[in-house]
């Protein structure tokens, strides 16, 4: 168990986001674009960004590594290429289309800690979802861009349950700067079952694209033949209503009207139910804090009892007098959820989700922040959540917010006579080199010895930080990691332009 | 100096909307306004955003209009009473697709222009796709920022805002009802269009033919690329949601029974 929490710390210790960004990064290849394999077949795929987006969301809501089941379509399409150079070949293009994700509601629903997968599990999970299973996804914050020996277990043994095989695997890797004040979200989509060349696959998010209004024509081509105007007025008539209106318009329009109300439709029914959810999961909450207290009363209850019976057997009649009230007040210890030993001093690190559950609990019993709630997890990095004590935060009271035009309704916000039109040239702002980051593993060594001293000045930090910033909400420190200082500085500094 | 704002806390639910709204075009910047509070901390706490349309579509002029901000001004009053908390027009967000999630010079200058008005409002981009062809990793990024003057008179520099997604497991109402208004906003902004073509008497009937069918077309594409897969992602949501309740209920069982038997 410890050397996989250790396996899992040197993995999750270190990929900070930093800039300049690495020079290969480019422009996203237009929608549809085909990686060109050494394999036969040559795979596309593609993911809906409303689905992308929600995984996003679902991510943003986890305390810690985020998985779940890509549900969608894998067909074959022939596309034929003319060029110059041959006769035309026709090629034959797998494309995957993710058309839904499933998140699973915690890690180990399916699999346990050496990566052997419950088949019932993944049953109860999928239910009569699990014949459009085509991948499953795991979100991971701060980690390198590959597959874990765990994961490519379980992608092997979900390959053959499942009966897909050509399972995909996507990758999602979250990573910030050192002040949190950027973040970025790399995915990747693996197909693990096929050889080494041509594993990763692009993938494509459809959207809107090119729908040029330049392609309206404001003029027409000039002709002065008298038949042309004849011909197409009395033709082209047919296309018009009486209003003059094009009939097209107005029944496209039908169309999109219809949809629309339908969206609406739809909408409204999922806010019921988004309300419906939340009310049932506060009152779980709540019941688990009441059994929470109710267990702990009786715990104290008991312990009063035994107290008081031990000192019965061996007390004499003299002390008998004084009723040791004072005694078992001191023996009576309040039942605080225990703070987990943090990984940096323990000999053994408790497993990776030791202390989520533990952080599971502090959620959904949303006790006021404990000391454990803000104690730094493995993943340091990357957190949602906790502000960063940084420079910014620094030294800073109350006082300094009290002049600062603190809002209340009444503060309005007056409209500026004109908009502000900057001169469009759309120059960055950057004179320095500002391109998205690399690979860090070269960070990756040293981070890891680093680690367990940013751990402790975390900690420090955190502790002093709950007494300066006591408005913070709660739910935010329950979750929140903090960011960690880079051990170069503050990365703001660097970037001044 | 001190900046007036120590960081940004964005519900995950506004950042949802966010997303969707950035990803739905490559092919401009999109944008819309953020709508929450400052807490005394200095921390600006975002509950919802609204999508904007924009009336310039030049690359990088990404403006608001008075009648946009006194709009969301009014959608920030609506939200105040329905959530009984001071909310207000907190900042503004934006698209870079294919561009590096930096703010331009433009950009830093409409932030310093805001803030002018008020010193608390915050600037959010989202940076999308954008792909490393060696490794075929994709990537989206997002960066918060405001705008300060090193000196009097000269240019305006970038000021770095740590920014956290605070998570919120269900969909507020106000978020909902914002990214189902998209393909609003897309078919409002083509009937525009339309109109003022449409409105020049000299062109003969193939040209018009033409233009009508060029609307037809671009609705189409609304349609299969944006109002579509929204529809589809809500019904999904729905069923998602319907699951859950009926775990949560059979839990809430299991809890009341277990919390009798103490």
């Amino acid at each position: 168990m410890s050397v996989e929490s250790s396996m899992l710390r040197r993995r999750t210790s270190s990929r900070r986001l930093q800039f300049p960004e690495d020079s290969a990064f480019e422009e996203f290849p237009t929608a549809g674009g085909i990686g060109i394999d050494r394999d036969v077949s040559i795979m596309a795929a593609s993911i809906s960004g409303y689905t992308f987006s929600s995984v996003c969301y679902h991510s943003a809501n986890s305390n810690s590594d985020h998985e779940g089941f890509l549900l969608g379509d894998v067909r074959q399409e022939e596309t034929v290429s003319i060029s110059d150079t041959q006769i035309s070949s026709a090629e034959l293009v797998q494309v995957v289309e993710i058309h839904n994700h499933d998140p699973c509601a915690q890690l180990f629903s399916f699999y346990d800690y050496a990566g052997k997968v419950n088949e019932e599990n993944l049953n109860s999970i999928l239910k009569d979802r699990r014949k459009n299973v085509i991948g499953w996804y795991r979100f991971r914050r701060n980690t390198q861009q590959q597959m874990s020996f765990r994961e490519q277990t379980i992608h092997n043994q979900l390959t053959q349950l499942l009966g897909v095989p050509d399972l995909v695997f996507l990758l999602f890797s979250f990573i910030s700067t050192a002040n949190s004040s950027t973040h970025a979200l790399e995915y990747v989509l693996f197909r693990p079952n096929r050889s080494r060349y041509n594993q990763r696959i692009t993938l494509t998010i459809p959207n809107l694209g090119n729908t040029s209004q330049q392609e309206y024509k404001v003029s027409s081509v000039p002709n002065t033949s008298l038949n042309y105007a004849k011909v197409i007025k009395e033709h082209g008539a047919e296309f018009f209503d009486k209003d003059g209106v094009m009939k097209d318009i107005r029944t496209i329009f039908q169309v999109y009207s219809a949809l629309q109300d339908k969206v609406q439709a739809v909408c409204g029914e999922v806010e019921q139910s988004e309300r419906v959810k939340e009310k049932i999961q506060e009152d779980v909450n709540k019941l688990k804090q009441q059994i929470a207290l109710r267990k702990r009363k009786t715990a104290e209850e008991e312990r009063k009892i035994r107290e008081a019976q031990n000192a019965d057997s061996h007390s004499s009649p003299e002390e008998n007098t004084e009723p040791s009230e004072s005694s078992l007040l001191s023996r009576i210890t309040f039942h605080t959820p225990s703070a987990p030993e943090r990984p940096s001093t323990s000999p053994n690190p408790p497993s990776y989700t030791d202390l989520l559950s533990q952080d599971d609990s502090l959620l959904s019993s949303s006790s006021p922040p404990t000391s454990a709630a803000l104690l730094p997890r493995p993943q340091a990095v990357g957190s949602p959540g906790h502000p960063t004590p940084g420079p910014l935060g620094m030294g800073l009271g109350m006082g300094l917010g009290l002049g600062l035009g603190l809002s209340t309704s009444s503060n309005p916000v007056t409209t500026p006579s004109t908009p502000y039109l900057g001169n469009g040239d759309g120059s960055s702002s950057d004179s320095l080199d500002r391109q998205a980051a690399g690979q860090e593993d070269d960070d990756d060594d040293e981070d890891d010895d680093d680690d367990e001293d940013e751990d402790s000045s975390e900690y420090e930090n955190l502790v002093s930080e709950a007494t300066h910033l006591p408005m913070v909400s709660a739910s935010v420190l329950a979750q929140g990691r903090p960011a960690a200082l880079s051990p170069d500085g503050d990365a703001r500094g660097s970037q001044t332009t | 100096g001190v900046m007036a704002v120590s960081a940004v806390h964005l519900e995950s639910d506004a950042f949802l909307v966010c997303m969707n709204h950035a990803l739905s075009t490559e092919k401009e910047e999109v944008m819309g306004l953020c709508i929450g509070e400052v807490e005394a901390s200095r921390i600006v706490h975002i509950h919802s955003v609204i999508i904007l349309r924009r009336s310039d579509k030049r690359k990088d002029r990404v403006e608001i209009s008075p009648e946009q901000l006194s709009a969301a001004s009014t959608e920030a009053e609506r939200l105040a009473d329905m959530t009984g908390r001071p909310m207000r027009v907190v900042g503004w967000y934006h698209s870079h697709p294919h561009i590096t999630v930096w703010p331009s010079h433009v950009d830093v200058r409409t932030q310093a222009m805001y803030q002018m008005l008020d010193q608390c409002f915050v600037g959010l981009i989202f940076s999308c796709f954008i792909e490393d062809k060696n490794t075929k990793t994709g990537r989206v990024l997002y960066t918060c920022f405001q705008s300060v003057q090193a000196q009097k008179g000269s240019e305006y520099e970038r000021v770095e805002i740590p920014v956290h997604v605070v998570p919120r497991e269900a969909i507020g109402k106000v978020c909902l009802e914002s990214a189902v208004e998209l393909p609003r906003i897309l078919c409002q902004e083509e009937q525009d269009t339309y109109r003022k073509i449409h409105s020049l008497a000299h062109l003969d009937p193939v040209t018009k033919i033409h233009n009508g069918s060029v609307f037809t077309k671009n609705l189409c594409s609304q349609m299969s690329a944006v109002s579509g897969p929204l529809l589809q992602w809500l019904e999904d949501r729905l069923e998602q949601n319907k699951q859950s309740i009926v775990e949560l209920q059979q839990e809430k069982e299991k809890l009341l029974l277990e919390l009798a038997a103490l």
